[in-house]
């Protein structure tokens, strides 16, 4: 019953503040448009007058990877750019989650993007404390999969056959996925309790950390079956898509609204994560 | 006069034939200077084998041979001093070899003697016979002889070794109790006329070349190892108090011997009936193509053995599909398999020794997780049968002119899988999961992809070159397999499908049991096509020039009949300036001029001149043709309609050409297609964007 009480909230949230999912998307897309543009040029410069026979001489894809191997000069500096982009999305995110959390935490209902932006400027200097405190724990989080994962590793390196390596590698994603929830759990966790009780980075961690002490395992519970159905639903997304094909501009139209869609729902399930962090620290909390 | 003249020419005819009789013999009647009598004892606890050998070897040349050089493979694995190991380390992040200690390999003849007795160990010394010169090496041993051994003369060595299986050497190795054992006694290099040993170190990317021969091998294993090996098994003799079992196999005309023992192996049986396999139209078929009779082509059955690990017993019927299918194929179009068995493993596992070929035996390799759209492992199984036909029987010297089998056998693999399961899907996969469950892949044919990756190395190496000699293993891997094979692939479309086939069975019959050189190949090329295709070779197979033709620019504009500038109203014969007296005449004219360009070095031979196909609005079909010779040329059409396409090799003769995107033109290109590869590309990013906003 809890459950579903703590899950309703967090979609409830979500739902309530979608304005900041539409924020955050169109940023993402943006960014993402900005990163595809070298590529949609050479495309368009190699392929748009290419000639394609019925049936094909070669699959259309084979075209693309001929494009590849003939312009590997163009590669070479489109994966800096590439590189330098991500690196100023991971500073960019900081200032981003900064308004994301503020904006869902915040108990006004009423969302503008100036808001949005004021929040993410406002916060950001704590945030990027916060996000340099987060890399010992990455440390930790690497250093305890490799232990967690040990008997994994002497499981498959006895192995007489390939089963136990699949299962063995594929058990270590989900290890990592599981240890990664809890890294996330956490410091999501911290950074609310920093708006929320208008604390600094370290005692809003000491007070994460005693309030997980009692709470951990239902809040653990809680984002699991959150994940869980993230899952189910990409899944569904992932199948549909599959069965479109992108030959037919009808088809291709709903391709693009599918994949746009996806997104969408990825943003929105951490805005539910969060969400549901946030009320489940705001009615537990001593 | 006459009876003196004809005894003369009898005895000068009987001097010439016992002169040339030895050679004669080793090369066209299959004579083999080698045979071998083995006797082996695995240790699985140690991982060593307990030997001895008798090899019996006949001098079939002209010349006085001093000394015997013999291959020992395995210390290529000793340490880290060996050539292959020294080559390694010059490979970048993806070593094909990794020393690693506490998995060492190695061989040591403990004996060795002459049939009359003479220890021979004393005059034993290893050698490096290739550049650059490694005086560390072990993988040559030069044996001078007690005296030069005349021709037609034979010797006989009766050695005794021991060998350390090696961890993971390359294609022999073993996990737990399991094993693969190749390359692992000491065989003789091969000697030619003149110029003396064929037998170089072992290299990091080079295979082998061996004699023919005559095998009779005694394996003595632990009971409850299941045994398979070249040849044909003739006796398996159990000894209860050791619990050991002693397999006896026999083989006639291979050059090589391996054999696999592992308590995980199912060994299942099935024959290949031609009958049932062939239909009477297919052999018609192909009979037409060949200019044969379909008696001429018929097919022995043959008696296919599998070693699968359990594992994997569900892919039996799978394994045993792509084999019949291999046999059928090659039976038919390069001739029949002359051996009565097949044994085909799925090697051990862990022991890095699958898809590799030896003769009537190679080994696949597969996943415990498949998708039946996917054509492995049938693609390997099918290579690698094809191995038997080059490299087995049509044995050409691996060290130095490795296309000669593998280019030709995968040109073959493509075609023989192409005929039995059509395209299949790419094998991508993660974490041994095929991807193709999660994702759309296409399905693609090997001379595809071939042509895809032939390209990324033509300015690397040329085709024809020593394999220890190439950039690196990927230069190696895909100009001696996907560049030859796609080069073949070209050869077949400019000579015509019928001409290529009568070219490869004309020259796997040729020289079957025998070591041709890729001069013969381009001989029997040029005999059977009628072409002098010396051009084709030097520019694809010795070269290393890109060949790349493609349309540099279209331009289709109507055209303007007013002409600026004084015209006066002198006659002029040869004008063609024609001003318009009304409305009426007026039609609308364009002027369509295409330029082509050779971006790349290659060209095509003069007469072998690239098509242009050129298609207009009203339907109307223009062709052209250009000798390819200069780097430009351009063409000019005026029509009553603008340009619909135009392109290059229509016929895609030049599967060689490293950019075929650049061939065509339309004026309304897929779109929709670009649409959709951005739109996908934008989508990848948004996550990836999101994923790494998201990890802090």
């Amino acid at each position: 019953m809890r459950i579903r009480y703590y899950l309703k909230l967090g979609f409830k949230t979500g739902i309530k503040k979608f304005k900041l999912v539409i924020y955050l998307w169109l940023i993402v897309l943006i960014l993402a448009m900005l990163a595809a543009a070298p590529l949609n040029y050479l495309l368009r410069i190699n392929i748009s007058h290419l000639f394609i026979e019925k049936p094909p001489f070669m699959p259309f894809e084979l075209h693309l990877a001929e494009i590849f191997i003939a312009n590997q000069n163009f590669f070479s500096p489109y994966f800096y750019f590439l590189f330098f982009l991500f690196l100023l999305v991971i500073l960019f995110s900081i200032f981003l989650n900064a308004g994301l959390f503020s904006r869902l935490i915040t108990s006004e209902s009423r969302i503008t993007f100036s808001e949005f932006l004021a929040d993410g400027s406002y916060y950001f200097g704590k945030f990027f404390l916060a996000t340099l405190i987060y890399l010992p724990f990455f440390i930790l989080l690497f250093t305890l999969f490799r232990l967690l994962a040990l008997p994994v590793d002497i499981f498959t390196e006895k192995a007489v056959s390939e089963w136990p390596m699949v299962i063995g590698s594929n058990l270590k994603i989900l290890l990592f996925i599981l240890l990664w929830t809890v890294f996330k759990l956490i410091f999501d966790l911290v950074r609310i309790v920093m708006i929320f009780e208008s604390k600094k980075v370290l005692p809003a961690l000491e007070q994460t950390f005693s309030f997980l002490k009692k709470h951990f395992f239902s809040l653990w519970g809680l984002y699991l079956i959150l994940g869980l159905i993230f899952v189910v639903f990409s899944a569904i997304f992932l199948i549909v898509g599959r069965l479109l094909s992108s030959s037919q501009l009808f088809s291709l139209i709903i391709t693009i609204l599918l994949t746009q869609a996806i997104v969408i729902f990825r943003i929105f399930a951490r805005t539910v994560f969060i969400g549901l962090e946030y009320c489940y620290y705001k009615e537990n909390k001593i | 006069m006459g009876n003196k003249i004809s005894v003369k020419k009898l005895a000068l005819l009987s001097i010439l034939i016992l002169f040339f009789l030895p050679a004669v013999l080793s090369s066209s009647t299959g004579e083999r200077p080698i045979k071998y009598f083995l006797q082996v004892e695995l240790q699985p606890e140690t991982q060593m084998l307990q030997a001895k050998e008798k090899i019996s070897w006949t001098n079939l040349s002209h010349d006085y041979v001093p000394d015997l050089q013999l291959h020992l493979y395995w210390n290529a694995f000793k340490n880290e001093l060996s050539t292959v190991a020294k080559e390694s380390k010059t490979e970048g992040l993806f070593k094909r070899y990794q020393v690693r200690k506490d998995e060492w390999g190695w061989i040591k003849i403990t004996s060795m003697t002459t049939s009359d007795g003479r220890d021979l160990v004393p005059a034993a010394s290893f050698i490096s016979p290739d550049e650059p010169f490694n005086p560390d090496d072990q993988t040559v041993l030069r044996v001078v002889l007690p005296e030069p051994l005349a021709p037609s003369e034979s010797i006989t060595l009766n050695l005794e070794f021991q060998a350390k299986v090696p961890r993971n050497g390359l294609r022999a190795g073993y996990y737990q109790d399991g094993f693969f054992i190749s390359q692992w006694f000491p065989k003789p290099g091969v000697y030619e006329e003149g110029k003396g040993w064929n037998c170089h170190q072992y290299h990091l990317n080079s295979e082998f070349f061996a004699d023919f021969a005559d095998f009779e091998v005694k394996i003595t294993v632990p009971e409850k190892f299941v045994v398979g090996a070249c040849g044909e098994e003739v006796e398996k003799t159990i000894e209860p108090k050791s619990k050991k079992v002693t397999h006896t196999y026999v083989a006639q005309n291979i050059h090589d011997f391996a054999w696999t023992a592992s308590p995980r192996f199912l060994k299942i049986e099935r024959l290949f009936k031609a009958q049932e396999e062939i239909a009477p139209q297919e052999y018609r078929q192909v009979a037409a193509m060949l200019d044969l009779s379909p008696e001429e082509i018929k097919l022995p059955d043959v008696r296919m053995i599998l070693l699968i690990e359990k594992q994997h017993k569900n892919q039996i019927d799978r394994h045993f599909r792509a084999l019949k299918a291999a046999i059928k194929y090659y039976g038919l179009w390069y001739g029949p398999y002359p051996y009565r068995t097949i044994t085909m493993v799925d090697p051990p596992f862990r022991t890095g020794s699958g898809g590799m070929e030896y003769p009537t035996l190679f080994t696949a390799g597969t996943s415990v997780l498949l998708d039946k759209d996917v054509l492995s492992p049938e693609g390997v199984i099918i290579h690698e049968f094809g191995h038997n036909y080059w490299y087995g029987m049509v044995a050409n010297n691996e060290f130095e002119e490795a296309w000669l089998d593998e280019g030709i056998n995968t040109y073959s693999t493509g075609k023989a899988v192409a005929a039995a399961y059509g395209p299949g899907k790419l094998p991508l996969r993660f974490n041994g999961l095929p991807l193709t469950w999660f994702i759309n892949v296409p399905a693609v044919y090997d001379w595809q992809t071939d042509r895809l990756l032939s390209g990324t190395v033509a300015k690397l190496d040329p085709i024809v070159n020593y394999s220890w000699k190439f950039y690196n293993s990927g230069s190696y891997g895909l100009n001696v397999y996907q560049r030859a094979s796609t080069a073949l692939n070209t050869l077949e479309r400019l000579v015509g499908q019928k001409t290529m086939a009568k070219i490869m069975r004309t020259y796997q019959q040729r020289f079957r049991f025998r070591h041709p050189k890729t001069e013969d190949f381009i001989q029997v090329a040029k005999e059977i096509s009628g072409k002098n295709l010396d051009w084709f070779f030097q520019e694809f197979f010795y070269s290393t020039k890109d060949f790349d033709y493609g349309i540099s620019s279209v331009k289709s504009e109507e055209k303007d009949n007013k002409v600026s500038g004084i015209i006066d109203s002198w006659p002029n014969k040869n004008t063609t300036y024609q001003p318009q007296k009304n409305k009426e005449q007026k039609i609308k004219k364009y002027e369509t001029t295409i330029t082509l360009r050779r971006y790349g070095e290659a060209r095509v031979s003069p007469e072998e001149k690239l098509k242009l196909k050129v298609e207009f609005e009203n339907g109307e079909v223009e062709w052209r043709e250009w000798d390819g010779q200069s780097r430009w040329a351009r063409f000019t059409f005026e029509k009553t309609a603008p340009i619909k396409s135009a392109v290059l090799d229509p016929e895609h003769i030049w599967l060689v050409d490293s950019n075929i995107t650049n061939n065509s033109y339309i004026s309304s290109g897929p779109g929709l297609k670009i649409l959709a590869t951005t739109s996908n590309l934008i989508w990848l990013i948004e996550n990836l964007l999101w994923t790494i906003g998201n990890l802090l």
